[in-house]
C-alpha cells in the first residue's frame, strides 16, 4: 500500500524555509505534536488544513496532495522489482522516503534507470542489426571460408617437406588467392562500418513516443475533457454518425480502397476532431520531456489524435462501466459501442483515470510475420520491439484460426504472471484479388486480474501457466524447445 | 581389403583441395561433390566409410542431406561428419538434432579433421 507523501512534503518544505514545526502548528492552529504525526504520516490531514498549511508554506494545494510523487514512487517501486537490478539484495525501503526527503535524487535515480533502459535497447538493437543484415552475414562468412582454405593450405605447406613441387605451387597459389579474396572482403566490411548508414541512434522516435506514453500512463485527461464537450454539443458529424450500411454497401468490391465501416468512422471523426484537439494536442507533444526530435511529436500527435477519436466513440465513464459489467469482453464491447474489435482493445489499454481505473491492459499489434506494428507496455510486461515476441504467446496462436481468441496464461521468468488474449483481425475486408491483411491484436493483464476478465474463465490457473519469455535473445530458458536463438547474457 | 572411402561435401573449391590431400595422405580414398544433391546421389550409389559434410551448400544444404540420409534405411548408420562455421551455435545444434555423427567448425586444423575420419571411419581399411 503506497503512503501518503503530504506529510513528507509538509516537512521538506518547512525545513527549507526555515519554519520551526511548533511555529507552523501555531500559524495554522493546531499543537506541535498533531503536526509531528502529520509530518510522520501518523494521521492523515483533512483538506481544510491542507489550505492553510499550504498557505502559510506559500505553495498551491496541489503541490502537497503528491499526485506527481506517487507517480515517482510507483516507478521506483518498478525499479526495486526489475529482476536484473535486484539480484537478491532484497527490497531497498519504501520509496516514499526518498521521495519526499529527497525528490532531486529521486528523479535522478529515475533518469538513470530510463538512460540505462535506452541503453539495454540500443545494444539490442544494433546486435539485431548485425545479426540480420544480409551483406554483414555473407561477409563473415565468405571471410571465415578464405580463412578455412589459407589455414589448411598454410598447414600442408608447413607441414608436408615431401610436397611435390607442382603440390608446393598448387598450396601456395591457394594461399595467395584466398588471402586476396579475404582483403577484399576486409576492405568491404571496413567501408560498410564507415559508411553513414551504419550509425546507430541510442532510441528511435518511436521509443521516445513509448517513454511519452509510459510517462503519462496513457490516459490524457485534457483529451478525455474535449471529448466529452465535442459530444455534448454533438460535433459529431453526419458520415461519422452513419449507422452500419447493409452488406451490400459495407463491402465495396474495389479491392483496393476498401476500408470498414468502422475504420472510416473513426477517419472521419478525427477529421472533425482536428480544429478541437490540435491545440492540446500541441501543448501536450511540445511541452514534453520524452519527445525530443520532430519525428517523435509527429508519431506522439497521430497516437494522440487516435486517442481523442477514440474517447468520443468510446466515452471514458460508459466504457468503463461496460467493460466491468461485460468482463471485458470485446465482443460485446464492440457491439455495444459500434467499433471494431481493435478500436475496443486499444480503448481498454487507456481505462488509467485515477480513481476510475479499469484493469490495466497492455496492448500489442502485430502483422503475420511478427513484425510489431503498435505496442503499449505494460511496466513489468516489457513488449518487444525489437526481434519477435516470445512463439508461446497468444499474438501468434492468434493466426491460426483468425477472428477467434487465443489466451492462455504465461509466466516470465521474472516470475511476473499474465494473461494474454489476442485475435487475428482483417485490416480491411479481404477479395479474391489481395491476399487477407491480418493483423493480430493482443491484450494482456496481470494473472491476478484474470478474474475480472471473461477471458480467463474456465482456464485452470495452478496448471495453465506456461513458461514464457518476451524474446529469445533476453531470455535465460536455455532448454526451451521453442528457443531460435542464444541468449545475449547467460 | 582396399582404403576407408571418404566422401567430401564442400562447394569451395580450395578446401576441397586441401582436405582432399591430407585425407589421402592420411590414406583415405577421396571422393568429393561440389553440391547437396550431388552428394545425396553419391552416397547412394556407392559405398563411403564416412562423409565429411558443410552446411552452406548450394542448391540442397548440408540440414536436408543429412536428413535425407538419416531417413534412408540404407545410410542410417553412416558417419557424417558436419562443417559448421565458428559462432552457429544454431547450426550446430539442428545439426546435432537431426543426427550428425561429429562436428568441425570452420577454420579447423588438418589434424582435427584427420582424427575425426579416422576415428568414425574406422581408420584406414576399416570399412
Amino acid at each position: 500500500m503506497a503512503r501518503n507523501l503530504t506529510g513528507l512534503k509538509i516537512r521538506a518544505l518547512r525545513r527549507d524555509r526555515k519554519l520551526a514545526q511548533g511555529e507552523l502548528a501555531r500559524r495554522v492552529g493546531i499543537s506541535a505534536s498533531y503536526l509531528n504525526l502529520i509530518e510522520r504520516d501518523k494521521r492523515a490531514i483533512a483538506g481544510g488544513l491542507v489550505d492553510r498549511i499550504a498557505a502559510e508554506l506559500g505553495v498551491e494545494r496541489s503541490d502537497l496532495d503528491g499526485v506527481a510523487e506517487r507517480r515517482v514512487v510507483a516507478s521506483l517501486e518498478e525499479i526495486a522489482a526489475d529482476p536484473e537490478l535486484a539480484s537478491g539484495g532484497g527490497h531497498p525501503g519504501p520509496a516514499e522516503d526518498l521521495v519526499g526527503r529527497n525528490p532531486a535524487w529521486a528523479a535522478l535515480v529515475l533518469r538513470l534507470y530510463q538512460a540505462w533502459l535506452d541503453q539495454n535497447q540500443a545494444v539490442l538493437a544494433l546486435a539485431d542489426r548485425l545479426n540480420r543484415d544480409p551483406f554483414l552475414g555473407d561477409s563473415v562468412h565468405r571471410m571465415l571460408t578464405n580463412v578455412t582454405s589459407i589455414r589448411a593450405a598454410a598447414e600442408i605447406l608447413e607441414a608436408d617437406d615431401a610436397l611435390t613441387p607442382a603440390d608446393r605451387r598448387r598450396f601456395r597459389s591457394i594461399v595467395a588467392t584466398d588471402a586476396q579474396k579475404l582483403s577484399g572482403t576486409a576492405h568491404a566490411l571496413l567501408e560498410f562500418f564507415n559508411s553513414a548508414h551504419m550509425r546507430v541512434r541510442s532510441a528511435t522516435p518511436a521509443e521516445h513516443v513509448d517513454a511519452f506514453i509510459l510517462a503519462t500512463d496513457n490516459y490524457f485527461p485534457e483529451l478525455e475533457a474535449v471529448a466529452a464537450d465535442f459530444l455534448a454539443a454533438d460535433r459529431t458529424p453526419d458520415a461519422a454518425k452513419e449507422k452500419l450500411p447493409d452488406a451490400s454497401s459495407r463491402f465495396p468490391p474495389e479491392a483496393t480502397v476498401a476500408e470498414r465501416f468502422e475504420t472510416r468512422r473513426f477517419r472521419l471523426l478525427k477529421q472533425a476532431l482536428q480544429p478541437v484537439v490540435a491545440e492540446p494536442i500541441q501543448a501536450l507533444v511540445q511541452s514534453h520531456a520524452a519527445l525530443v526530435s520532430e519525428e517523435s511529436r509527429t508519431l506522439a500527435t497521430a497516437a494522440l489524435a487516435a486517442y481523442a477519436a477514440a474517447a468520443v466513440l468510446m466515452p471514458y465513464e460508459h466504457f468503463l462501466e461496460a467493460a466491468e459489467r461485460w468482463r471485458y469482453d470485446l465482443d460485446a464491447l464492440s457491439r455495444l459501442f459500434g467499433v471494431s474489435y481493435e478500436q475496443a482493445a486499444h480503448r481498454l489499454a487507456t481505462l488509467h483515470r485515477p480513481g476510475a481505473e479499469g484493469v490495466r491492459f497492455a496492448f500489442m499489434r502485430t502483422d503475420a510475420s511478427g513484425y510489431v506494428t503498435k505496442r503499449l507496455p505494460l511496466p513489468r510486461l516489457p513488449l518487444p520491439r525489437y526481434g519477435n515476441a516470445c512463439p508461446l504467446w497468444a499474438i501468434h496462436a492468434a493466426f491460426q484460426n483468425p477472428g477467434v481468441s487465443a489466451r492462455g496464461f504465461g509466466e516470465l521468468p521474472s516470475g511476473e504472471q499474465f494473461l494474454f488474449f489476442a485475435r487475428a483481425v482483417e485490416k480491411r475486408p479481404s477479395s479474391a484479388a489481395a491476399p487477407r491483411h491480418l493483423l493480430s491484436v493482443m491484450l494482456a493483464c496481470a494473472a491476478e486480474d484474470a478474474g475480472r476478465v471473461v477471458y480467463g474463465d474456465g482456464i485452470d490457473l495452478g496448471k495453465a501457466m506456461a513458461p514464457i519469455g518476451t524474446i529469445c535473445r533476453l531470455c535465460p530458458r536455455e532448454a526451451c524447445g521453442h528457443r531460435q536463438e542464444a541468449p545475449l547474457i547467460t | 581389403m582396399g582404403k576407408a572411402r571418404i566422401l567430401i561435401a564442400e562447394d569451395e573449391q580450395n578446401i576441397v583441395e586441401s582436405l582432399s590431400f591430407i585425407l589421402n595422405r592420411a590414406g583415405f580414398d577421396v571422393d568429393t561433390a561440389t553440391d547437396g544433391t550431388e552428394a545425396l546421389d553419391r552416397v547412394r550409389r556407392l559405398p563411403f566409410s564416412a562423409l565429411v559434410l558443410d552446411i552452406m551448400l548450394p542448391g540442397m544444404n548440408g540440414f536436408d542431406v543429412l536428413r535425407a540420409i538419416r531417413s534412408d534405411q540404407k545410410l542410417a548408420a553412416l558417419p557424417v561428419i558436419v562443417l559448421t562455421a565458428k559462432g552457429q551455435a544454431g547450426d550446430r545444434r539442428m545439426a546435432e538434432a537431426i543426427g550428425a555423427s561429429a562436428f568441425i567448425t570452420k577454420p579447423f586444423s588438418n589434424a582435427e579433421v584427420v582424427a575425426h575420419v579416422s576415428r568414425l571411419a574406422g581408420g584406414v581399411g576399416g570399412r
